[in-house]
């Protein structure tokens, strides 16, 4: 019986998620790498086969577009888990929180008294000339002081095992539904895992998602009336819409279901006449919104929301003007915003960011544009950027001309050696590269996802995990104990 | 339990695109047989199908003559062709794909095999070879999926709009067979009388209506029994009595019917005045077409009373709706013409990576989506373009 090939790192240049540089499991994987070991490349494949039928099945049931070429499940998925232990995964799920409150009160301050601004820790020019700063949302408090209700921050390991955050997603992120998704198509095809393991549960999200929906009703009601706002059916993440809107028993609505009467308030409208609307879960954009208060052209808004909302008559989830703090000038404040309206220390690491509107620190990205990334501070999504180590000169001098250019609009770090972890590539299991988002809801209270969506980039060597880009997706565990 | 007035709206068209597919399936699949049985020399032409759907204008700008292979083409796979089964079906699963939230889980599955049967076979069913089977299975899959969605569909709000659009839509397919088949039969210039049971036989075969005649009435189909058989036998579900009673009973379990109401009885009237028995084509094609109106009248009166009225109502006059009074109707599209027709029919969706859609990008992106949502609507194709220019 021939064994799978096993393809692991030399020396140890990258943080593996399951092994340890002399290539043992680390002690949470070891129970999933001893049956990795056991298994022959034909039972891998079966298993793999398995859980690309499972992924059809619930395509089936779940989605599904399957028009022209096919615009569902572009998102490959590697069947072995990333493991990551509770103890770890607690200080993590610590950090996130800090943080989110911490941006949570930047934005809430940004948008009131502005006292950061003020006492000359943010400049304010960066912020109040940013694209995403809405000068609409200004005066306006939200319950809880909570605007980013939900967060989905991309985490990454640098070699030394260490999580960073690299970017939070304040405005529209998704992505949660394949993280649950991928647990259950994993449960299909490595059960006999789940007997051994102790993994912390994922599917009380949608469940976490609406307690802190309700919690946000400006009405005190036993069930407060929430609706999922997606731009339709086109729009590429209409499945995670439709799936959140069940997983809630909310309603799924689009623009023209809604409308704000007279009164200001926000109804739906219904075969029975319209009914008062209580919280809005939107997926899309500020900018498409409302016609009244943004772009005017907008067919997928509701006009009049705005208005709607700034009285408190409604609340939107998250909240308009959100993006301000999304934003990879900003980022670079974090820690700074996190010491000045909590009084603390960060517990999670940010990535040395180097701002290009600042002279020095452009000076020095010019200068070694070599060995840094180079990042528009208002695209994500992995457009737009410059991988300096892998970039050609001609390249290089490109972004260099753009960063003169247009210094506000760029920013720099140190090239980030990602963590990598086990992935089944054709028939052997080699090291790739991966990242992860957990998403953070932010209500009354404050809540992070045991685990998240861990993406992978299946080229090899490759550092891009976005799925327009090669990428895949794992299923993360978050396992008790010291088995 | 509140439906959205969207969701209504498209279930309601679901119920008349579904109804619609196994309705042609099952009228061209007669024909077919019929005119098998016809001695050569008297053939029925093939126009008649396309006369029953009130489409000559359409079908006239895209094909020269009416043979059989360009008539079959046209009801079965003709992508422009609001009332083709390809179309119907197309129609039907973008309704249903919006709407799943409300249906049983399976419905969806079921529409969406019985639109990719389609998308492989309609272009291949055309000929008399492969013809019936295609029919065959088309109907079989329609049943399956209206079977299913009575036998496990709670009887709520969600359930009766669809069965409105499901009764509506026989009601006007019943009498539209019916109009056409007189037309042919009861033109004077005709000659070998012989041949009428047979024509009446597939007519009541069109219907499914032939066993039932025969235990009901007698085993030779004649004009008049016929007509009134299908225009008053209550029990039978194609019957027009049968349609328009259903759509009584479930209009009256619906808040805010009285307007609603008012249109099916002034149908239900009028069918109970028309005397079956002086059937001539002279009395009977004016009386079909004033039922006609009243189903057409009934269907913009559910329209504004339950589903997103303010925007109907401004559609009202808008060149869209300038269809052919009497084709066979498509699900209106709205407030955003404009969008709409600046799609080109058939052009491509904004195809946008999947997942983790990146957020600045989304926000360009969405402009684009937003012309390419609207294309959900069921009819898209058939109203954009080609019917705009043809009915003019």
């Amino acid at each position: 019986m021939t064994k799978i090939r096993w393809k692991s790192h030399k020396n140890g240049t990258f943080f593996d998620e399951l092994l340890t540089p002399a290539g043992k499991p680390r002690v949470a994987a070891r129970r999933l790498v001893n049956l990795l070991q056991s298994l022959t490349p034909e039972e891998m494949s079966t298993r793999r086969a398995a859980a690309e039928l499972a992924i059809n099945e619930m395509g089936v049931s779940f989605t599904i577009y399957s028009e022209g070429k096919n615009i569902d499940r572009a998102w490959p998925f590697d069947i072995i888990p990333r493991v990551i232990t509770g103890r770890e995964w607690d200080k993590v799920s610590r950090g996130l929180t800090q943080r989110t409150r911490a941006l949570n009160a930047f934005i809430d301050d940004i948008y009131n008294r502005q006292r950061i601004l003020k006492a000359g820790i943010v400049p304010a020019e960066i912020i109040l000339e940013a694209g995403n700063y809405r000068p609409q949302c200004q005066g306006v408090s939200p319950r809880f002081g909570a605007w980013a209700h939900i967060c989905g921050s991309d985490l990454v390991r640098d070699k030394d095992g260490k999580f960073y955050v690299l970017e939070d997603n304040l405005r529209v992120p998704s992505g949660v539904s394949y993280m649950l998704e991928n647990r259950e198509i994993t449960k299909r095809v490595l059960p006999e895992l789940f007997e051994n393991y102790s993994i912390r549960p994922l599917d009380d999200y949608p469940a976490k998602l609406y307690a802190m929906l309700a919690s946000l009703s400006p009405r005190e009601r036993q069930r407060p009336c929430i609706v999922v706002l997606t731009p339709g059916i086109y729009n590429s993440a209409y499945f995670e819409h439709s799936f959140l809107a069940r997983g809630m028993g909310a309603e799924l609505v689009e623009g023209p279901d809604l409308f704000v009467d007279d009164d200001d308030f926000l109804y739906m409208r219904t075969i029975d006449g319209p009914e008062r609307v209580d919280v809005v879960y939107r997926r899309i954009d500020d900018d498409f919104l409302d016609p009244e208060a943004f772009r005017e052209d907008s067919i997928l808004g509701v006009p009049g929301i705005m208005r709607c909302w700034r009285k408190g008559n409604v609340a939107i989830a998250n909240a308009p003007g959100s993006g301000v703090a999304d934003d990879k000038v900003v980022y670079a404040y974090v820690p700074d915003m996190i010491r000045f309206y909590l009084g603390e220390k960060p517990e999670l690491a940010s990535v040395k960011t180097y701002l290009c509107m600042h002279e020095p620190e452009r000076e020095y990205v010019l200068n070694n544009l070599d060995k840094l990334v180079v990042k528009p501070a208002n695209e994500s999504g992995g457009y737009g950027l410059m991988v300096g180590p892998h970039a050609s000169r001609a390249t290089r001098a490109k972004f260099a001309k753009l960063i003169e250019a247009n210094p506000r609009n760029y920013i720099a770090q140190p090239t980030l050696t990602l963590s990598t972890a086990p992935t089944f590539i054709n028939d052997t299991i080699e090291p790739r590269h991966l990242d992860l988002r957990p998403f953070i809801l932010s209500g009354k209270d404050t809540w992070v996802t045991p685990g998240g969506l861990t993406r992978v980039a299946l080229v090899e060597g490759s550092l891009v995990v976005n799925s327009s880009q090669g990428g895949g997706s794992k299923d993360t565990w978050i396992v008790e104990g010291s088995q | 339990m509140r439906l959205l007035s969207r969701v209504a709206d498209r279930l309601y068209w679901t119920g008349r695109y579904m109804e619609r597919v196994e309705g042609i399936a099952r009228l061209t699949q007669a024909y077919t047989h019929l005119v098998m049985d016809i001695p050569q020399g008297s053939e029925l032409g093939w126009d008649v199908l396309v006369k029953i759907l009130d489409a000559e204008p359409l079908f006239e700008s895209r094909y020269k003559v009416y043979s059989e292979q360009n008539v079959l083409h046209f009801l079965i796979a003709d992508e422009a062709n609001p009332g083709s089964i390809y179309q119907s079906v197309m129609a039907a699963r973008s309704n249903v794909r919006t709407t799943r939230d409300v249906l049983p889980q399976e419905v969806w599955e079921q529409v969406n095999e019985l639109y990719l049967y389609t998308r492989e076979f309609a272009e291949k069913s055309v000929g008399r070879r492969n013809r019936h089977r295609f029919l065959d299975r088309i109907q079989a899959r329609c049943q399956a999926i209206s079977g299913h969605n009575m036998s496990t569909m709670c009887r709520d709000e969600a359930y009766r709009f669809m069965s409105l659009g499901h009764l509506l839509e026989r009601a006007d397919m019943t009498t539209r067979i019916i109009d056409v088949g007189a037309g042919a039969l009861m033109d004077s210039e005709r000659h070998n009388v012989s041949m009428d049971p047979l024509i009446w036989g597939a007519l009541l075969q069109g219907l499914s209506a032939m066993s039932t005649y025969r235990r009901k009435i007698g085993p030779l189909p004649e004009a008049a029994p016929v007509v009134n058989f299908l225009f008053n036998e209550a029990t039978l579900p194609r019957s027009l009595k049968f349609c328009l009673n259903g759509i009584r009973s479930e209009l009256g379990q619906l808040r805010k019917h009285t307007d609603a109401v008012r249109h099916v009885e002034r149908a239900r009237r009028r069918l109970a005045r028309f005397d079956t028995k002086a059937t001539n084509w002279e009395t009977l094609h004016p009386f079909i077409d004033r039922i006609q109106l009243d189903l057409s009248n009934l269907s913009d009166c559910i329209s504004e009373s339950w589903f997103l009225p303010t925007e109907r109502q401004a559609h009202r006059g808008h060149p869209c709706r300038r269809e052919a009074q009497h084709a066979l109707s498509v699900r209106p599209p709205c407030q955003h013409c404009a969008a709409y027709s600046a799609l080109a029919p058939g052009a491509p969706l904004p195809q946008q990576d999947l997942q983790l859609l990146p957020e600045g990008a989304a926000g360009k992106a969405l402009h684009q989506l937003a012309a390419g949502s609207f294309r959900q609507f069921p009819g898209a194709r058939g109203v954009s373009g080609k019917i705009h220019r043809t009915s003019g």
